[in-house]
């Protein structure tokens, strides 16, 4: 294990005006992911899982507490800052792929290099290589509409790893796979893990895809609710994360 | 119950209405300005110097249904956009076909009927006011013209019903032939494909030959007459759509693929978005540059009238002002004003001669004017005087006369201020001169730098002289002043048409390329989302959106100017030089123009980039 690449401490999250109808998405969360680490986010929907995801990403702000990513304070920055931020060292996959389906599978992928101002000679062998990892170089020239959804999320993560960031974040990104590309996916994301050692946090509500992680990390109504590490095979790993459900679920009922 | 469910749905929309609404209303303000004056037989042809005015104004009017037909077609395709989710939803809950139909029939023709009424009224508005500011503008008085005409009024609304009737009959069958699911799913596209571009080869062929044969009628107009006046339009604008459609996607996709420009930040999506909406953008592109065409170009016909006046006064003779005996007020005037020469020349008068001496003429040999029949240029007269000692007898002999030569002759013709007295004119020694009786006066001519600086002047030495000679009235002056008023009052007609139609033309541009770009916009507020979220700065986006849209902007104003400067060849048959200070209208449309790319810019960002 490395150095903690994500740090969260004491973050809140309010939604709503003061002295109106408050809501209150993150209540003093705290917790911490080393280099390295494959760490899963779940929670029932509401719990807040979104919402962290959004502020660890950038994308919202904190309402108080403080977020460093690869030691970097995230909470004070301007919204360009953070615009080049998350170009820089941050790798994103959504549930719904968000490719540009104006631009090849190649061009796609290219887009974070472009815009850290790569020269163009070096783009074309990364994209290569990078395209190689995820098995899909004879995609490359084609345009999304004309492939699948399991290639399309290849081709997501592809362009998430392509600048090689300090820290992937996934929002669901199997949730619009059918199971044989989402097993796919999965293997291919810890692989990448186990292998290349890329630090990834993903978030998802679906107890097969978060047993692929080292760490689960559960939120409820906003609070850390619990954190399980997986010790043995991912069988049982499975099973201990729908434990934690189902107790959850008894909970709320 | 249906009616209020389709009232509510159109709440919800409100924005998207609003700008429905106003590209109906600005289309059909515009037709009805036109037919303001194309109805208008009395006023068009007492005021316009185009033999075949009427012909004119019949093509425009062709070429307006046109773009008028194209553009309600998008608006129509986008009203049916609006709806087809929500007819969905009621079409699952139980509502019949039928009733979904009579819904969208009824709210095509309530929209229609409204934008109409509003339509016409803006219409009559602007007709008023555009007419109110040009008469005060070009100090004209417009007989005739009328802001509110009714047979312009039954005009565009008969057209308009039946456009609108044809539009709803087009979304009855649409909407018979789809599914509940299609329609429910109707916002949700499969993504779309850039459509992979074959080389329309014949297609730009085509496009070359009809545009090649526009501008041959457009220069030849002269030549080819009523058969130039159908084949310049019909094939100026077959040309102009073909090459839109073929060639601007073959263009577009070279630069997106020149990788020297687009692997830089975001400019590789700039290009790639612009590569992927040009299909789509082809026709209407086509019609802006038609539209600017017609409007940047009636606007400088309308202006190369208003030069023509002071270029044909420039024709009329070297000297600006000619004034007999000039008196203290009238010399007065003349201090205002900056000569770039100045003669005086004495001279007697009896009842039949004027007696000039040959020494005056002489030593300040008058200018004359030798044309070119374009441009004014002048002369020195350089021939001789009749030499020695003249007999007075001999000279006033009707069957000798005196033997002047040519130039002279005619310098001589010049000095003359009205065509009511004519005397013939003796030059006389100074001997001979000094014998004849009668009070000597001075003939004063004058060569300013600039004719129509002094337009205030020469309109006081011309009413001056109408004082000094009570016998005298304006038609009889020959001043080049008069000669200038007078032409001018057979132009602002013609100017007033120019102007009034490129205002119409121009406000049509504008509405038409702003309802296709912001109509579209809401789809690609995912795709800017998404960049954001990777980590394209505000400011990028912002840049790119500038320069997607400029690139848009951009082909419809080259082709349209490139259109007005070949087709003011259409009037040198009528004026001088069309293409004198032809800048001045392309400045004013170039300034018109990129106010409304700023603007356009500004509205597209605000949807698809929402504040933070």
């Amino acid at each position: 294990m490395g150095s903690p690449v994500v740090e969260v401490r004491n973050v809140q999250k309010v939604y709503g005006k003061k002295g109106g109808n408050q809501f209150k998405a993150l209540n003093d969360v705290t917790f911490s992911m080393q280099e390295g680490e494959f760490v899963g986010i779940m929670g029932p929907s509401g719990s807040g899982k979104t919402t962290l995801l959004n502020v660890i990403s950038t994308l919202d702000q904190v309402t108080s507490g403080e977020i460093k990513i690869d030691n970097v304070d995230i909470t004070d920055m301007g919204q360009d800052e953070l615009s080049d931020f998350r170009s820089q060292k941050l790798g994103f996959i959504f549930q719904d792929f968000n490719l540009l389906e104006n631009m090849t599978i190649a061009e796609n992928i290219a887009l974070p290099l472009y815009l850290q101002g790569t020269p163009a000679k070096n783009i074309d062998a990364k994209v290569v290589t990078v395209a190689k990892r995820l098995g899909i170089e004879e995609l490359l020239q084609k345009y999304p509409a004309e492939i699948s959804g399991g290639q399309k999320q290849r081709s997501a993560a592809a362009r998430a790893l392509v600048h090689e960031p300090t820290v992937i974040l996934g929002d669901e990104p199997t949730g619009a796979l059918d199971s044989k590309n989402a097993t796919s996916l999965l293997e291919t994301m810890k692989d990448l893990n186990d292998r290349q050692n890329v630090s990834i946090m993903m978030v998802t509500h679906d107890a097969y895809s978060a047993s692929y992680c080292q760490r689960i990390i559960f939120i409820q109504d906003g609070k850390l609710h619990k954190e399980i590490h997986r010790s043995a095979t991912r069988e049982l790993f499975y099973k201990e994360i729908l434990d934690v459900l189902a107790q959850l679920g008894t909970k709320n009922a | 119950m249906l009616l209020k469910l389709s009232l509510a749905g159109m709440k919800g929309k409100l924005k998207d209405y609003f700008v429905l609404l106003s590209g109906l209303v600005m289309t059909i303000s515009v037709f009805y300005m036109f037919q303001t004056l194309s109805w208008n037989t009395e006023f068009i042809k007492s005021n316009a110097m185009i033999r075949n005015i009427q012909l004119v104004f019949i093509v425009g009017s062709v070429l307006l249904s046109v773009v008028t037909i194209l553009y309600m077609l998008y608006t129509n395709s986008f009203l049916l956009s609006l709806r087809q989710k929500q007819f969905g939803m009621y079409m699952m809950l139980g509502a019949k076909k039928k009733s979904i139909k009579k819904i969208m029939f009824v709210e095509t023709m309530v929209i229609g009927c409204a934008s109409l009424v509003i339509g016409i009224t803006v219409g009559i508005g602007l007709a008023f006011i555009v007419g109110y500011l040009l008469a005060g503008q070009l100090n004209i008085t417009l007989e005739g013209y009328q802001s509110f005409y009714l047979p312009a009024v039954l005009a565009t609304f008969i057209f308009f019903i039946v456009v609108f009737l044809c539009t709803a009959l087009i979304n009855h069958i649409k909407l018979s032939r789809v599914q509940v699911l299609q329609l429910i799913y109707s916002d949700v596209h499969p993504d779309d494909m850039p459509i992979q571009k074959k080389k329309n080869s014949w297609l730009i062929l085509l496009g070359l030959i009809s545009l090649s044969l526009g501008y041959v009628s457009l220069i030849f107009m002269e030549k080819l007459r009523e058969i130039g006046l159908f084949a310049a339009p019909t094939f100026t604008t077959l040309g102009t759509y073909l090459l839109f459609i073929g060639y601007l996607p073959v263009i577009v996709n070279r630069m997106q693929a020149n990788k020297r420009w687009t692997s830089k930040g975001v400019t590789s999506f700039t290009f790639a978005q612009l590569n992927f909406r040009i299909q789509g953008l082809t026709k209407i592109l086509a019609t802006v540059a038609m539209l600017i065409a017609l409007g940047a170009g009636a606007i400088s016909a309308g202006l190369a009238f208003k030069n023509s006046a002071s270029q044909m006064a420039e024709m009329m003779g070297a000297y600006d002002v000619i004034i007999k005996n000039p008196n203290a007020e009238e010399k007065a005037l003349l201090k205002n004003i900056h000569f770039t020469e100045e003669n005086q020349y004495r001279f007697k008068e009896d009842p039949d001669y004027t007696y000039y001496l040959r020494d005056d003429l002489e030593n300040q040999r008058p200018l004359l004017l030798v044309s070119d029949g374009r441009k004014p240029k002048f002369k020195r007269v350089t021939e001789d005087l009749p030499e020695g000692k003249i007999s007075l007898s001999e000279v006033k002999n009707p069957e000798v006369g005196q033997q002047l030569s040519d130039e002279w002759d005619r310098a001589l013709w010049n000095l003359r201020t009205n065509y009511r007295v004519f005397k013939q004119m003796i030059v006389l020694d100074s001997e001979t001169y000094h014998e004849i009786q009668g009070q000597e006066k001075l003939m004063y001519i004058g060569k300013s730098d600039k004719f129509t600086d002094y337009l205030h002047e020469w309109q006081g030495i011309d009413k001056l002289a109408l004082e000094k000679d009570p016998i005298l009235t304006a038609d009889d002056l020959t001043s080049k002043y008069s000669f200038y008023n007078m032409y001018s009052s057979f132009t602002s007609g013609t100017m007033f048409m120019g102007f009034f139609l490129g205002i119409a033309f121009l406000a049509m541009m504008a509405s038409c390329l702003m309802f296709k770009i912001l109509s579209g916009a809401s789809k690609d507020t995912s795709r800017y989302q998404m960049l954001r979220k990777i980590g394209v700065r505000r400011s990028a986006l912002s840049t790119s959106i500038y320069k997607e849209l400029f690139i848009i902007f951009l082909f419809p104003a080259m082709v349209g100017l490139a259109h007005v400067l070949i087709g003011m060849n259409m009037f040198s048959f009528i004026i001088l030089n069309p293409y004198y200070r032809i800048w001045v209208p392309i400045i004013i449309f170039l300034i018109i123009y990129c106010l409304y790319y700023v603007i356009t810019v500004k509205l597209y960002k605000q949807i698809v980039l929402p504040k933070e």
